[in-house]
């Protein structure tokens, strides 16, 4: 009798173990996100950095760029280098609400990174650079950046031993001048590609490359959150221009659009969230510290004017669905893109 | 009376000789791209931009002497009608996306639609 009990019992225990093992077996298999190849197309990285028919790679050309870009003496004062702003440490910006140059006088915009600008097909936040080369003429004259008129840059690089070697290498034949520098400076940057990350493994076929929280936050990103329509492809940003309906004065592209363009004033370009760094500040103007801060204002909507975004759309999200779009947004960096600084001449 | 209706009749086939002339090309845009703009086009003519795309977008032209039409914002499933003013070289660009860019060829207006 003791024994039949005893193996009743068995019985019965096996069972129990049996059912809790199909129903964690079942409760993990409905946790399984399943997303489409097409959406995970959308994101996959490109094999190759393109660079502009006008202004070729060149191995030598990227090096005289790197000790450009390094260079402090590009500036007025001499202090203040490309990377100052742009500083590798910083994920190649500054980790300020406001980058600050020659002047000291706060700019009135966030630094943005320099990584994978070599995609990029309007630059500044505003989008009045159409090219690397002309950008980078930019930050070097403008009075509270680097403050430097571009004849007398030229004129101080002439004057340090060392440059003509470099130029010669990058540019044979040609003399030290304002053109071959952007160029230089262009092809440098543009060599500044985001390391793999996580994110792309997983794109690539490896589905243990990120957890099954950071997939269901793949899956908000894209649906629930609205943050594809404008932080779009693989360097999750659509290089285009909205008004997100932020407090800040600044009325950005609108500045370069007629005023019948209602639709630009306070517009400005959607940045890239690949290798966003979170400890902030974020947005252009550097107005937020957290990113649970800018998760909230989307789902406020941004401030309700003419120029909002068509795609600016209050949306709601549950808790469960903000933790899952920070895990997935922390799949999307890389580890850092790191680099030996340059001794210069 | 008869001289009258024969002016009215007059009136008539010019005006409806000028809309056949006038004549309208249907662009889809879709995503970010927009369909090639394609065949003779004149002064006159009317492009009609049919946003089939899931954005908004706002195009508009540049002529050749610099001045720019705007379209206006264009919500997705919203169709926008661009009549053209000037020959010679025209782009169409979108201030929302940049990348979205057309260049094409504006002809004189045709005999038939000059006053």
């Amino acid at each position: 009798m003791a024994a039949h009990m005893l193996s009743f019992r068995m019985a019965a225990a096996t069972l129990v173990v049996l059912a809790s093992a199909f129903a964690g077996l079942a409760a993990h298999a409905a946790e399984t996100v399943l997303v489409s190849r097409e959406l995970k197309e959308k994101y996959r990285r490109p094999s190759e950095t393109p660079f502009p028919k006008s202004n070729p790679f060149d191995a030598a050309k990227a090096e005289l760029g790197k000790h450009l870009f390094f260079d402090p003496r590009l500036s007025r004062t001499g202090a203040i280098s490309c990377a100052s702003c742009h500083n590798p440490g910083f994920d190649w910006s500054d980790g300020l609400p406001r980058g600050v140059g020659v002047t000291g006088v706060p700019l009135p915009r966030k630094t943005p990174t320099v990584l994978n600008a070599a995609w990029l097909t309007a630059l500044m936040w505003d989008g009045r650079a159409g090219s690397l080369e002309q950008q980078a003429a930019l930050p070097l004259t403008a009075e509270h950046e680097m403050g430097m008129p571009l004849d007398e840059m030229v004129t101080r690089l002439k004057g340090i031993d060392g440059y003509a070697r470099l130029y010669e290498a990058a540019f044979p034949g040609q003399e030290i001048g304002i053109e071959n520098t952007l160029a230089a400076l262009a092809t440098y940057e543009r060599t500044l590609v985001s390391n793999p990350a996580p994110f792309d493994r997983w794109i690539e076929g490896d589905e243990s490359a990120i957890s099954e929280e950071a997939k269901r936050g793949f899956v908000v990103f894209n649906e629930a959150g609205r943050c594809n329509k404008c932080h779009s492809s693989w360097r999750f940003t659509d290089d285009s221009f909205h008004d997100i309906g932020l407090a800040s004065e600044d009325i950005g592209r609108g500045e370069f659009a007629p005023p019948t363009v209602v639709i630009m004033r306070h517009a400005f370009k959607t940045p890239s969230l690949r290798d966003l760094r979170f400890t902030g500040p974020y947005m252009h103007d550097g107005s937020m510290k957290t990113i649970g801060e800018v998760i909230s204002h989307y789902e406020d909507g941004g401030k309700a004017r003419p120029s909002l975004s068509p795609e600016m759309k209050a949306i709601k999200l549950t808790k469960q669905e903000r933790d899952d779009l920070i895990a997935y947004l922390k799949t999307i960096q890389g580890q850092p893109l790191e680099t030996a600084i340059p001794r210069l001449p | 009376m008869i001289f009258l209706r024969a002016v009215w009749a007059m009136c008539l086939m010019a005006l409806v000789s000028g809309a056949v002339h006038a004549a309208e090309h249907r662009v889809v845009i879709h995503h970010m791209e927009l369909q090639a703009i394609e065949g003779v086009k004149h002064v006159g003519d009317v492009i009609i931009f049919d946003n089939q795309s899931d954005m908004a977008h706002n195009l508009y032209i540049t002529y050749p002497d610099g001045t720019v039409d705007n379209l206006d914002t264009q919500v997705p499933g919203t169709q926008r009608k661009l009549t053209l003013r000037q020959a010679g070289p025209a782009v169409v660009r979108c201030w929302i996306h940049p990348i979205i860019k057309a260049e094409f060829e504006i002809l004189p207006a045709s005999a038939a639609q000059k006053p």
